[in-house]
């Protein structure tokens, strides 16, 4: 018999090139993003921080790409290094949210009824609540900076990441496979460990791409606030919080750090969309 | 029903008292002393001053004690006194709920009226051109930030054009932001709406509606939207306490006098008495509507009505 797992569903769409139109075009975006993040420091023309690197709120130009902002500085630079800031949140934040996240499912699904009940209410009550309020809420407590940014982030993820996980491990936990393993004598942890999680752990990774869209705009939006990232760090949505003061004299302020942040999210989503789409069969189309 | 009407007035009852110890709670995750932290800005942070703001706020009382007389507190309708000012919490956020309420009830209804039509054309055309271009819509919708969509409203409508004011709260001000908040979340209705016509389209009812030879109008608009609205019914519980969140930051952006703006301010001065309250009573307004919208489910189908 040949059982069909997500993992299985995925690589035979990758060998049959089955993949849809929109996750190659999120793939392709995702990967044009992350490079010229990882090589920043190498194609900025100017360095991000340095002022009076050209004249106040200049146009785009051939020179300034992007166009400057209310200190002289470089905009495409500041964009360029601050994708370096923005998705390095977004994956310190989906990492430790999923491992956490993940690791509270697990135990709601294989640790008895009554930590299920206490863990799944408690999952459900957070999971109810915007992860934007979530994050919101802790870093006003943690105080702002890049690193209590990340870890209310990651945190405001952990109900989705534990509900989603729940979700795919008592559909496994109920296959008869799971069931003979029981009866061998298999116990909950080398169950998890061995049999559950190969199992899983394809829908988490997309599921992980999803959360990666929403770790971006919380970090945008914590920064925007004045919460997050602090100026003269480049991350974008400090970039637009600076810059909005200007936007009548300089638009450009605006469009380029927003439009980065635009892309990047809709990169993840088209990936997470079409791969969500191949692993679970009932969603496609939907 | 009554079953169901009690049942979840107590779920929500046990919910808005957790989140009021978490909230309560909060205090502690402050790293290093809480009282140095909110005192850091002010100029009269003598030893003395520390001391009487430390018993003011009952820190120097165990946690557990502090967290039961915290909760005793607010289920009597008091939220402390704010830092600077020292004006009732309670008093300040509940003199801005209703600005707060207003605008996120247009924004919904503006998401609504957006993003049903829009689903439901998907979903009657699906795999053709229209819903392909509804699905483009959909997933820009959900992956432009809303603060930013906000700041190119201003640059267009107020600035460019000069149609609409930029900021305050007067009936002319709501639509930009009103409009901001249901553009970004029409997509998400668009979605489920879609996502549920597709479901009904898909039911043995709808085959023997058009096999008795009734108009094709007809069995979209009376046999198949009037069950999936049914159903979107619980999902606009979820979309408005994501739309409350997004406001937040709209509030922000648009200098909307709600609780939002009240409590960004609050977190730049680090004042945790406005802050925790604020947590309660934006969570308290979730929890309500959310339980609203369920017992409302409840009522328009009757499959839950049994149970």
């Amino acid at each position: 018999m040949t059982v069909t797992t997500p993992q299985t569903v995925i690589v035979s769409a990758v060998r049959r090139r089955h993949i849809p139109f929109s996750v190659l075009m999120g793939l392709g975006l995702a990967f044009l993003i992350v490079c010229a993040a990882l090589m920043s420091f190498y194609i900025a023309p100017f360095d991000p921080m340095r002022m009076a690197a050209g004249p106040r709120l200049a146009a785009p130009s051939i020179q300034y790409w992007f166009g400057t902002d209310e200190f002289g500085r470089d905009l495409l630079s500041r964009v360029l290094v601050g994708g370096r800031l923005s998705l390095g949140i977004g994956v310190a934040a989906v990492l430790s949210g999923l491992v956490a996240g993940g690791l509270l499912g697990l135990i709601a699904a294989f640790s008895g009824r009554a930590i299920e009940a206490v863990l799944l209410r408690l999952i459900d009550v957070l999971y109810s609540f915007p992860d934007t309020l979530i994050a919101l809420a802790l870093v006003a407590f943690l105080g702002p900076g890049i690193e209590n940014a990340t870890l209310a982030i990651a945190i405001s993820l952990v109900p989705f990441y534990a509900r989603v996980t729940y979700g795919l491990a008592a559909a496994e936990r109920a296959k008869p496979y799971i069931e003979a393993a029981r009866l061998a004598g298999i116990s909950s942890g080398r169950l998890v460990r061995v049999h559950v999680m190969p199992n899983i752990v394809q829908s988490l990774i997309v599921m992980g791409t999803l959360g990666f869209s929403s770790a971006i705009l919380s970090a945008a939006g914590l920064s925007f606030l004045g919460l997050g990232v602090q100026p003269p760090s480049p991350e974008w949505g400090a970039i637009l919080a600076s810059g909005r003061n200007y936007i009548t004299k300089a638009p450009w302020v605006l469009i380029f750090p927003g439009a980065a942040i635009c892309l990047t999210v809709l990169s993840f989503n088209l990936i997470g969309d079409g791969l969500r789409d191949l692993v679970d069969p009932r969603r496609k189309g939907r | 029903m009554l079953v169901l009407i009690s049942k979840r007035i107590l779920m929500a009852l046990a919910t808005v008292i957790l989140v009021i110890v978490l909230s309560g709670t909060l205090i502690h995750v402050v790293p290093g002393d809480p009282v140095t932290a909110m005192m850091a800005q002010s100029v009269t942070a003598t030893p003395e001053a520390m001391a009487a703001m430390r018993s003011r706020l009952g820190l120097d009382q165990p946690v557990w004690q502090q967290v039961l007389i915290y909760l005793w507190h607010v289920l009597q309708g008091d939220l402390g006194t704010t830092i600077r000012g020292n004006e009732p919490v309670a008093m300040l956020l509940l003199e801005r709920l209703p600005n707060t309420l207003t605008l996120a009830v247009s924004g919904l209804a503006i998401a609504l009226a957006i993003g049903i039509p829009l689903g439901f054309l998907a979903a009657v055309h699906r795999g053709r051109i229209a819903d392909t271009i509804v699905m483009v819509i959909a997933v820009l919708g959900v992956s432009i930030p809303a603060f930013w969509l906000g700041l190119i409203m201003i640059q267009v409508f107020s600035l460019k054009l000069g149609w609409l004011p930029v900021a305050g709260s007067s009936w002319r001000n709501i639509l930009l932001p009103a409009l901001t908040l249901g553009l970004t979340y029409c997509a998400l209705v668009a979605r489920m709406t879609r996502s549920a016509m597709i479901e009904v389209l898909g039911e043995d009812y709808i085959r023997t509606a058009r096999a008795r030879g009734l108009r094709e109008h007809q069995v979209l608009l009376v046999h198949a939207l009037r069950p999936a609205l049914i159903s979107i019914v619980t999902v606009v519980g979820l979309v408005f306490a994501y739309l409350l969140g997004g406001q937040v930051i709209i509030e922000n952006v648009f200098s909307w006098n709600g609780i939002g703006r009240l409590a960004i301010q609050a977190m730049l001065e680090r004042d945790y008495p406005m802050i925790q309250g604020f947590i309660v009573v934006f969570a308290t307004s979730v929890v309500i509507i959310s339980m609203l919208i369920d017992i409302l489910y409840g009522f328009l189908d009757p499959r839950m009505r049994q149970r």
